[in-house]
């Protein structure tokens, strides 16, 4: 009986110690990242390193992204980048996962919804030490572009690329109906056009969709959010909003949610649908870099093209911003390496001739003049559009979103979708975003 | 005696045995349920974001599912729609198709393998993909319509009465598994009760409810409990063929808990999200059981 009891202990002892075997076996070598990192530390006395770098994004920015990596190799023939790839939403799962391991790439594509949370968690590298001594080449960087990475007192991000946010439109349609969309126009001068195409055509103007347009509206009455707190004392601030939306689809210049299924370019009204009930002339979806893909996107007949979002006060509104930035793990164990790397993406002229600003307008002037032969006539729209228009006519860019602020747009696209159709007015709408607000940034103000 | 000898005997011992037996489903269990459980568990008292290190906040997470939540209210409402009316709809097709699937004929094969297919792929990514092109505005199902007359423009994924359907026929369609269970219930009738009723001169319809329909009611119950709690556990549909829109009358639980832990960075609030759910299911699969002795046939 006892020693029967004993073998039970003994083979339960066993198996505590495989759990606590298997637990360590797979905490530390078994994923690649922390293979080469073993590998690394060995192997950097006699210059080779291994860089791991992760990115979000499309087809086109995969391949290209992995040639400029081997380029780098190419020239570098020490380092190795090893690039890894996602979805933007399961970019940010992955990213959550092994920066709770400590296990970050050692570079990284970092977003401005993000970048706040990630500093105030300790786990991105300040670069400031980095621009001070030289290592990082800032010289041919505009001082508003570099600011753009400041989190706090440190540096924690350097802008792939720039991007201005505004209205995509079909020059077809308004060609044929006489009207001329000119750059920095007031939102009442475009509400007349927006009339005028849908009593003409059937054509509906697409404003108001998810969380578009609320910043670009809010910087214009000086009420965007700043931290995380609702930047006005009552909920009427907003009415004008939800106004825009209620009296469009009253009027009815404004499409209705019934014709959108989501933001995907390949489902964008502006561009898919089969008649002017289900479409519509012009739109807010992403940055300017989304351009190209609408033209890949566009039908026959159709012409795309780009214009500043209509809004009260242009200057106030357009801001440039970074499309995403480069930011380096706090974990990295090659730090000097990295921002080598680092210095190639942003400076090099080699990179640059595999990337071709697909990530937005390089940062680097002279970059983006080099470069500015070698795209095609669309990009180089984009540019110019960048460049001389937006450029000279606008305000700094907040600073990174607090968090709270996805959950909040979240929030927002709902309230917005009740206002389409026809579930809320204007103030109810006001009174559930400021309520909504309030409370999300109560709680991770905590 | 040598030690491996020894070794080897000792291993032999029954109660030895049988731990060393048992241990990958222990190893198994503890390591991928039972942690992730008590861990779950745990942060569901807690406001954590996965980045930063949890905050224990007692009940707060809770509280707030039901007192201030309009989105969980919405996500229980579509997630309820979707079981309760997708559950039953697939069953009674499965056992239609079973019914006909059942006689011995030469293409039976084939077609058993080609109903039970959707079931397999059908909670696939590329499914969902193509099932949002089939409904789009300029899609297959507008097309067929109008080709068949019925002029349709209607975009049926943002249009809050039909948007739920289109998951529904969705899930319809993949009664293959269901199927399967009860065409091999269906052979498990003895041919001598058909042989008495038809002796006593019942009609198709008679034989079907007197004899075929009691007897399958223990399989009934079975795919029932299964498809009830699959049903509300459904993701991919939601999340890719409409992203809970519109008006999130699409949103089912999963999603929602998702987005709270991946996209708003509550992963503390998803867990407490996630254990409202275990009792969810928990509760109605105790009322399902409870209804068991008013309908389901036992054999005694």
């Amino acid at each position: 009986m006892k020693s029967n009891r004993l073998e039970r202990l003994l083979a339960f002892c066993a198996i505590v110690i495989l759990t606590i075997a298997v637990l360590t076996a797979c905490g530390s070598p078994s994923s690649d990242q922390t293979a080469d990192e073993s590998f690394d530390s060995e192997k950097s006395s006699s210059d080779s390193t291994v860089l791991t770098f992760a990115w979000w994004g499309n087809q086109v920015r995969n391949d290209l992204t992995q040639k400029a990596n081997e380029k780098y190799h190419e020239l570098n023939s020490g380092v190795t980048v090893q690039g890894s790839f996602y979805q933007w939403s399961d970019y940010w799962s992955k990213m959550a996962t092994q920066s709770a391991g400590k296990q970050m790439p050692d570079i990284i594509q970092m977003d401005l919804s993000y970048i706040d949370q990630y500093v105030s968690n300790g786990q991105l590298l300040d670069l400031t030490p980095y621009i001070e001594s030289g290592a990082l080449d800032t010289s041919k960087i505009d001082e508003n572009v570099l600011l753009m990475g400041k989190v706090g007192e440190g540096n924690y991000g350097i802008p792939a690329g720039v991007n201005v946010m505004c209205l995509f439109y079909d020059k077809a349609i308004t060609d044929s109906v006489g009207v001329t969309i000119e750059d920095n126009m007031t939102f009442d001068a475009f509400v007349e056009i927006a009339k005028k195409i849908t009593a003409e055509t059937g054509y509906r103007a697409k404003l108001i969709y998810d969380a578009n347009y609320m910043r670009d509206w809010a910087r214009a009455e000086g009420i965007s959010i700043q931290k995380a707190q609702m930047p006005v004392d009552s909920a009427d601030a907003y009415i004008p909003f939800f106004q825009i939306l209620e009296t469009g689809v009253a009027e009815g210049w404004h499409t209705t949610p019934d014709v959108m299924t989501g933001n995907a370019i390949e489902m964008e009204p502006l561009v898919y649908g089969s008649t002017p009930e289900t479409m519509s002339w012009c739109t807010l979806n992403g940055g300017s870099n989304q351009l190209t893909a609408l033209q890949k996107a566009a039908k026959e007949g159709q012409e795309i093209t780009v214009s500043t979002i209509p809004t009260k006060d242009p200057i106030k509104s357009n801001y440039l911003k970074p499309s995403m930035f480069f930011s380096i793990s706090a974990d990295t164990k090659n730090p000097d390496a990295a921002v080598a790397f680092l210095n190639y993406l942003i400076n090099s002229k080699e990179a640059n001739d595999i990337l071709l600003g697909e990530r937005g307008v390089p940062i680097n002037t002279d970059i983006a003049e080099y470069i500015y032969d070698k795209i095609t006539p669309g990009e180089q729209k984009v540019v110019k559009f960048v460049t001389e228009v937006v450029a000279p006519n606008c305000s700094p860019i907040d600073p990174p979103d607090p968090k709270g602020s996805s959950e909040l747009n979240a929030a927002l696209r709902d309230i917005v979708e009740k206002v389409g159709f026809g579930e809320y007015t204007a103030e109810q709408a006001a009174q559930e975003y400021f309520t909504r607000g309030t409370e999300i940034f109560s709680e991770t103000g905590q | 005696m040598n030690s491996i000898q020894k070794l080897s005997r000792w291993l032999n011992r029954e109660g030895v045995a049988g731990v060393v037996f048992s241990l990958p489903f222990i190893i198994g269990f503890l390591l991928f349920l039972a942690v992730p459980m008590g861990l779950s568990l745990t942060y569901s008292f807690c406001n954590y974001d996965i980045l930063s290190p949890a905050r224990f906040t007692g009940l707060s997470n809770y509280i707030k599912i039901f007192t201030n939540d309009q989105t969980f209210i919405s996500s229980v409402k579509a997630t309820f729609y979707f079981a309760l009316v997708s559950v039953p709809l697939r069953l009674v097709f499965a056992l239609i198709v079973a019914l006909i699937l059942v006689r011995p004929t030469k293409a039976v094969g084939f077609y058993r393998a080609a109903y039970y297919l959707p079931s397999i792929i059908g909670g696939s990514v590329a499914i969902s993909v193509l099932w949002r092109r089939m409904f789009a505005v300029d899609g297959v199902v507008n097309s067929l319509l109008t080709l068949a007359g019925i002029p349709a423009n209607l975009n049926w994924l943002s249009n809050t009465r039909t948007a739920i359907w289109t998951l529904i026929v969705l899930a319809v369609w993949q009664f293959g598994s269901s199927m399967l269970i009860f065409l091999a219930a269906l052979k498990q009738i003895p041919v001598s009760l058909y042989e008495a009723a038809e002796i006593d001169g019942a009609t198709a319809g008679k034989t079907f409810f007197n004899v075929t329909l009691p007897l399958l009611t223990p399989t009934i119950f079975f795919n029932l409990v299964m498809q009830t709690i699959n049903g509300f556990l459904a993701f991919t549909q939601s999340l890719i063929i409409t992203d809970g829109r519109p008006l999130n009358t699409t949103l089912f639980y999963a999603v929602y808990m998702y987005r709270q832990a991946f996209q708003y960075g509550n992963a503390g609030y998803a867990a407490a999200l996630a254990w409202v759910m275990l009792a969810f299911i928990g509760i109605l699969t105790f009322i399902l059981f409870q209804t068991k002795k008013y309908w389901v046939y036992r054999q005694d």
